[in-house]
């Protein structure tokens, strides 16, 4: 059942890492004709580290400690006889981050479903300038989580290492303008111990954007679309074209953000919280009756 | 008698009330000690910045508008819950002040007024604050 794939994970990982910094040395180039300029760093392209699920490439200042409560109720496919799904089931993640440098940040978390334990860091490699030499906000951020579910779900041969998991992610944002911003983000997730009918690997892409309509409100959409790949895959290629792909988490909502406080109010079809759970398990389609109310909270502390 | 005794207890919970919210009236916040250094502060940016109208006045209605109001006349939601008064900044007393003393003021704090510094790193964005609370002179 477990079977280790760490490496083609650090190689993975790698790769983003080099192709990003390649992208750094080629705009770098560009602007050395051009007359030097003191470089500013351009306002963070998101107000908070967290947009739905999806972390961002804004981190707080140094010294800052950033509470989260983030709660996603059922689907809404029940009607008003779960009152659309704020009575079903529903999955809440409570988490602290820290930012120790101004560009490195760390967090822990529980979350309800799995009683998923994670760790989390995010360094900034590359911070946007005013200036535009560097036109963008690049980080990498990882998630390991650590599912605290019965021994018995990791099937007869049981070892603590099973209950890992672990989202490694490069994140690129840019802040176009006051008003707009929008970041990509490729990531390899990787589940030491899956059910046999999935790949214990998946690579997939994310975005989200940010259009903001009044000095604290803004629309925020995001998503998060696992690939199939078949390179990867553990399974044929005829069991993969039979089996029930994955859906992407498609995420639409309002944020209101003030000093101290971020607030998402959404739609989302994932009802997982950890990047990785709704990348490696997500079946709600966003189109086919798989909407769900989802809810943010931030508070900031400096110190 | 009976509705003797609720006469006199209504009136002596409103005495009490009104007791309370005597005590609690704000109350200016006193002079403020300002380093040397900061009353001769020199802005970063000119005035009439293009980022005034659009940087300070985001920051401003992010951080500073939900006590200072939308005008500056310390009449936002969160003011009444403050002990001591937000001022006025369309008022002479306040717009006669340097801008090194706006500064000091804005983002080091003091008391119920809190620091800033981490929240608006940027020191040309704390200027563009300072230059939009410039334009609420009546």
């Amino acid at each position: 059942m477990m079977k280790n794939y760490s490496f083609i994970r650090v190689i993975g990982a790698f790769a983003l890492i080099v192709s990003m910094l390649s992208c750094y040395n080629g705009f770098a180039q560009e602007e050395e004709a051009t007359e030097p300029v003191k470089e500013r760093p351009a306002r963070p392209a998101f107000e908070s580290g967290l947009l739905f699920d999806a972390a961002t490439t804004t981190i707080q200042s140094a010294k800052t400690l950033e509470m989260i409560i983030q709660h996603r109720f059922g689907t809404m496919d029940n009607g008003a006889s779960d009152l659309f799904g704020i009575w079903a089931p529903s999955n809440i993640r409570l988490g602290m981050n820290f930012s120790i440098l101004n560009n490195l940040m760390v967090g822990i978390g529980t979350t309800k479903y799995n009683k998923m334990q994670d760790i989390q860091i995010k360094y900034n490699i590359l911070q946007q300038t005013r200036s535009n030499k560097i036109p963008v906000t690049v980080s990498v951020y990882e998630v390991i989580g650590i599912d605290g579910s019965a021994d018995d779900k990791f099937g007869v041969n049981y070892k603590f290492t099973n209950r890992f998991n672990y989202h490694t992610q490069v994140i690129i944002s840019r802040r176009f303008n006051d008003m707009f911003s929008l970041q990509l983000a490729p990531a390899f997730t990787h589940y030491n111990s899956i059910d046999s009918t999935l790949d214990h690997d998946r690579i997939s892409i994310s975005f989200a954007g940010r259009i903001k309509f009044s000095p604290q409100s803004s629309v925020i959409i995001g998503g998060d679309f696992p690939l199939q790949i078949q390179g990867i895959s553990e399974h044929t290629k005829e069991y993969n074209d039979n089996a029930t792909m994955m859906k992407p988490n498609i995420c639409i909502g309002y944020e209101v953000s003030t000093s101290t406080h971020a607030f998402h109010l959404y739609l989302a079809s994932a009802q997982g919280i950890l990047p990785q759970e709704n990348i490696m398990f997500n079946r709600n389609d966003f189109f086919d009756k798989g909407i769900l109310i989802g809810l943010n909270i931030t508070r900031l502390w400096s110190f | 008698m009976k509705n003797s005794v609720k006469l006199v207890a209504i009136f002596g919970i409103a005495v009490l009330y009104m007791t309370i919210n005597i005590a609690m009236i704000q109350k200016p916040g006193g002079p403020w000690d300002i380093p040397a250094k900061y009353k001769t502060m020199k802005s970063t940016i000119k005035a009439g910045d293009a980022s005034i109208n659009t940087t300070g006045k985001e920051l401003y209605n992010k951080h500073c508008k939900s006590c200072h109001g939308a005008k500056g006349l310390g009449d936002g939601p969160k003011a009444a819950n403050l002990k001591t008064s937000t001022g006025d900044f369309s008022a002479k007393k306040f717009q006669d002040q340097s801008d090194g003393e706006i500064y000091y003021q804005s983002f080091i704090g003091r008391d119920e007024m809190p620091n800033f510094e981490k929240k608006i790193t940027d020191e040309a964005d704390r200027w563009a604050v300072i230059y939009f609370m410039r334009t609420m002179k009546k």
